[in-house]
């Protein structure tokens, strides 16, 4: 046992080194973010501004020039001088130095404070951090300004004070933020290993935690010079920060007001420079987030390529005819999907089929399953069906016929009145199909007001009626609540009973039951058969579960890797398996693997020689 | 509803208690006596004694605070060193100045930051997005004094649609005082806009993308329906609970643009009490602002209860 662990422990050892190559990895990230670097050679000029200002600055900027006050930038005076007659350029780069310093010191102090609090909270817990973060909250709802002021009230004015006053300031977010990491990283594998090892807590702290933290603090602090600045700023405007002859941005601006009507060129710089500053700390903290959390933010391309083919004409598909098709009735099938095909165009520019070339028919109450693995692009069928496929796909070929029409390249507008009215859905996990903040009965409503035009009162009444007929008891009283005060499989009657609320033609149930328990699974799937008979409406089942489709289907589709590779009666299915693909799913049911030692899956290889299969088929089908 | 108000109450009541002791505790640590500082120039070591046994600084510790505390439970907070008048008379004087500030920058603040959160929110990742995102990034790191200079600036120095010095009381002249709020008002509320549109754009991308949307979407819901009916009140949900940080950092924010707009508000009296070493208003002060964050914090539990039945007891 004790070896496990000491083993585990070296191992986390190992990993250290990797370190260097996550600082590798980090830089090559914030390469690639043109934003950030541009942010960043501004703050390295505002840095060698700051050293060199005494050189570059063309004037002293606290000597005052009574023969030049208040002259408009000119030749002499680029920026203008103040009532003073002191240069405004000169002041706006000693400035620098100021606002640079006073924010790099408040940050370094609410760090000093606030990191060893925020580990001390997280490490020790109980009521170090209870009482703790209560007078974190306390601070942090007070405005800061008010922080700073008081602390300058009692200690007066000078740059040490007023580094801890904006310091104090931030110390409760730097307390609020290492806590949150610690408590993050606490619950790791590698400080509960290092604790078994027989480490010391704070030898934890120090060698193990304190090197994760570095990348939040750096990325806050960064975010909090910004602030800082601003901060600074308005103290100094306010008169509460450093000495009005100190050239700080804030006196400056403080100056342009008293000033406004006579020299309105003086509250241009030192705003500017502000606002720059600024923008530049807070884009460079933005961007180091990113790069150390490994985010890009990278919109979703949605552009449909030209080369997209058009819609095969109808009579493409009706010269198709399936062959169950054919020798049905010759009433349209409810659901008539022809070569359905949905593209992803992936941020590199190609394009990759999801679901190729998909024909499925569901007749008017007849219950056919979708099957397949997670992937296999069932799912997304079903959202081409229903008009809601995700952006950055589309509808790139085929037919899509609702009871004879199609509902394909239909406008928002018309798909709205065909979704909910002919077509109902029931998705995957009901405690987050609902509106949390809604009242069932208000969304219950809403289909029936939105396609019958009921009246709010007979639509609530046709409510209770849906409620009781999907077996909610007291449905009156059930009406206004919210979805909390329901369980998974009452959740999910109520989606059921929405999706049912304008009586459809077809309703699809995308893996309605596969995060309900086995007995509310087979209860609610009882359900979706006695509407089904009841209502006499088609039903498209997608599912994982062999389970469910040998329980409910009369007919099945096995998707895989986005094709139908077998579509058959449920029991030809089960019996005479035809595709490879079909035989392997089969072998692979648990429930027929009792007493052996592994569980049968569908192997490496056999999913090479499909998948080999599959590939030669579709080059031979573009041929053709 | 009731419960959840008066256990807010029962907290606030010994956080205030705290707090008013820690400013009470800093400005008895203050060096150089208060009085002092009220008699200026003019002081010699026997009027210092004086104000000093006048203004009760030279009793102990514990006497004075007892007597803050007796007197503040009563309304009473004592008088200003400086003008000798009841603190809570001075403050009240200048709280409608500074609530009808704060009410046009929020309503401006929520108008504009909600509208930039919904725009990028709703398209999460699309063009619209990055720049509406773009724009609050940049409005978070503009001064709110220095939007104020600038529109003084443009509107009321050059072009003269507003003036200038511009509190008029309510009371006064109902017009003018919209009148005068209209650049103060936007000033304030552009830094509390960025804040707003940040958290709305996140919460809101969040929303549109949960599994109840597609739900109602499939129930044939229309678009402006799913956002405004269903994602709105869904995203205000952690909107709300970030809002009274949003409201407190405006408060701070308005000190300085009261100077801005010479608003006779909370803002110009601490300041000036600040330096001139007005302790009794400072602390008065101090204790007002905590009681208004306190209350604001409490008006937004509310409605946070109304809007998340989660948070309701059952």
């Amino acid at each position: 046992m004790s070896d496990t662990y000491t083993s585990n422990f070296q191992a986390i050892r190992a990993e250290k080194p990797k370190r260097n190559s996550n600082l590798g990895r980090i830089l090559s990230r914030v390469r690639r973010q043109p934003a950030t670097l541009v942010a960043f050679a501004f703050i390295v000029l505002l840095a060698v501004i700051a050293l060199t200002a005494q050189w570059i600055a063309p004037y002293d900027p606290t000597a005052s020039n009574f023969d030049n006050v208040l002259q408009p930038p000119s030749g002499e005076f680029l920026l203008g001088t103040d009532n003073l007659g002191r240069d405004q350029l000169s002041r706006l780069l000693f400035g620098v130095r100021i606002v640079l310093l006073v924010a790099l010191g408040a940050v370094l102090v609410a760090m000093a404070i606030g990191v060893p609090l925020g580990l001390l909270f997280g490490f020790h817990g109980g009521w170090w951090d209870r009482i703790g973060m209560r007078f974190v909250d306390m601070a942090q709802a007070l405005p800061g300004l008010l922080i700073g002021l008081t602390v300058i009230t009692i200690f007066g004015r000078n740059m040490i004070i007023l580094m801890i006053a904006i310091g104090l300031i931030f110390a409760s977010a730097f307390a609020r933020m290492t806590r949150a990491t610690v408590l993050g990283e606490r619950g790791k594998l590698y400080v509960e290993a290092a604790a078994v090892a027989g480490l010391r807590k704070s030898q934890i702290i120090f060698t193990q935690v304190l090197p994760n933290l570095l990348g939040a603090i750096i990325t806050q602090a960064a975010v909090f010079i910004g602030s800082a600045i601003m901060i600074e700023s308005a103290m100094s405007f306010l008169g509460i920060g450093l000495d009005s002859d100190i050239p700080t941005w804030g006196a400056m601006l403080s100056l342009a007001v008293e000033n406004q009507s006579v020299a309105p060129y003086l509250s241009w710089p030192p705003g500017i420079a502000i606002v720059l500053t600024v923008l530049a700390f807070n884009v460079f903290g933005d961007g180091l987030n990113d790069a150390f959390t490994g985010e890009r933010r990278r919109p979703v391309k949605r552009v449909r390529p030209a080369a997209a083919s058009k819609p095969r004409p109808a009579t493409t598909a009706a010269a198709r005819p399936s062959p169950v098709a054919a020798a049905a009735s010759a009433v349209a099938p409810v659901l008539e999907a022809r070569d359905v095909t949905v593209a992803l165009s992936r941020p590199a520019g190609n394009r990759v089929d999801l679901v190729s070339a998909v024909s499925i028919d569901v007749r008017k109450g007849e219950i056919v399953g979708l099957l397949g693995e997670s992937g296999s692009g069932k799912s997304t069928f079903a959202r081409a069906v229903l008009g809601m496929l995700p952006a950055g796909t589309w509808l790139a070929d085929g037919t899509i016929n609702l009871a004879g029409k199609e509902i394909s390249r239909r406008s928002a507008k018309e798909l709205r009145s065909i979704r909910g009215d002919r077509l109902g859905a029931v998705f995957q996990d009901p405690m987050s199909a609902l509106s949390p903040v809604h009242t069932v009965g208000n969304q219950l409503i809403e289909p029936l007001r939105i396609h019958k035009g009921m009246s709010k009162k007979a639509a609530r009444a046709r409510a209770i009626e849906l409620l009781a007929r999907v077996g909610v008891k007291d449905p009156a009283g059930r009406l206004d609540h919210y979805p909390h005060q329901f369980s998974g499989g009452m959740a999910q009657r109520v989606a059921i009973a929405m999706a049912l609320a304008a009586d459809p033609e077809l309703l699809i149930a995308d893996e309605a039951t596969s995060a309900l328990d086995v007995t509310t699974q087979s209860q609610v799937l009882d359900l979706i058969m006695d509407l089904r008979d009841e209502y006499g409406m088609g039903v498209l089942m997608i599912t994982h579960s062999l389970g469910v489709v040998a329980e409910t289907c009369d007919r099945v589709a096995v998707m895989y890797r986005g094709r139908v590779v077998e579509d058959a009666e449920v029991g030809a299915l089960f019996d005479r398996p035809q595709h490879q693909y079909t035989r392997a799913l089969l072998a692979a049911n648990p429930a027929n693997s009792a007493g052996l030692d592994r569980l049968p899956t569908i192997d490496r290889e056999l999913r090479a020689v499909i998948d080999a299969e599959q590939d030669a088929e579709a080059r031979k089908e573009a041929l053709r | 509803m009731l419960k959840l108000i008066l256990s807010r109450l029962a907290l606030a009541v010994p956080q205030l208690l705290l707090l008013s002791f820690f400013v009470f505790l800093l400005t008895y640590m203050v060096p150089g006596s208060p009085a002092a500082a009220v008699l200026g120039e003019a002081a010699t070591p026997e009027s210092i004694a004086r104000v000093e046994t006048q203004l009760g600084l030279d009793r102990p510790f514990f006497e004075r605070l007892t007597e803050w505390y007796v007197g503040a439970f009563q309304g009473d907070f004592g008088n200003s060193y400086v003008s000798s008048r009841p603190v809570s008379e001075l403050f009240l004087e200048r709280l409608p100045a500074t609530i009808s500030l704060m009410l046009g920058g929020i309503i401006v603040a929520v108008l504009l930051g909600m509208a930039l959160g919904l725009i990028g929110g709703t398209k999460a990742g699309s063009v619209r997005d990055r720049i509406a995102t773009a724009i609050s990034s940049f409005s978070m790191s503009v001064p709110e004094f220095w939007v104020g200079i600038v529109l003084v600036l443009m509107f009321a120095v050059q072009l003269r649609l507003f003036p200038v010095v511009s509190y008029v009381p309510f009371d006064v002249d109902p017009f003018g005082w919209v009148r005068g709020l209209v650049l103060p008002s936007i000033a304030l509320g552009i830094g509390g806009a960025a804040l707003i549109a940040r958290q709305t754009r996140t919460a809101m991308a969040e929303t549109m993308s949960a599994r109840y949307i597609d739900s109602l979407t499939a129930a044939g819901v229309s678009r402006n329906k799913l956002i405004f009916g269903y994602g709105l009140k869904n995203a205000m949900v952690p909107v709300l609970s970030a809002t009274g940080i949003t409201i407190s950092i405006m408060l701070g924010a308005s000190f300085a643009i009261e100077k801005v707009f010479a608003f006779p508000g909370i803002g110009s009296l601490m300041l000036r009490s600040v330096t001139g070493k007005d302790f009794a208003v400072v602390q008065g002060g101090v204790l007002l602002i905590a009681v208004m964050i306190i209350a604001v914090n409490l008006i937004l539990d509310v409605s946070y209860g109304l809007i998340n039945p989660r948070s309701r007891p059952q």
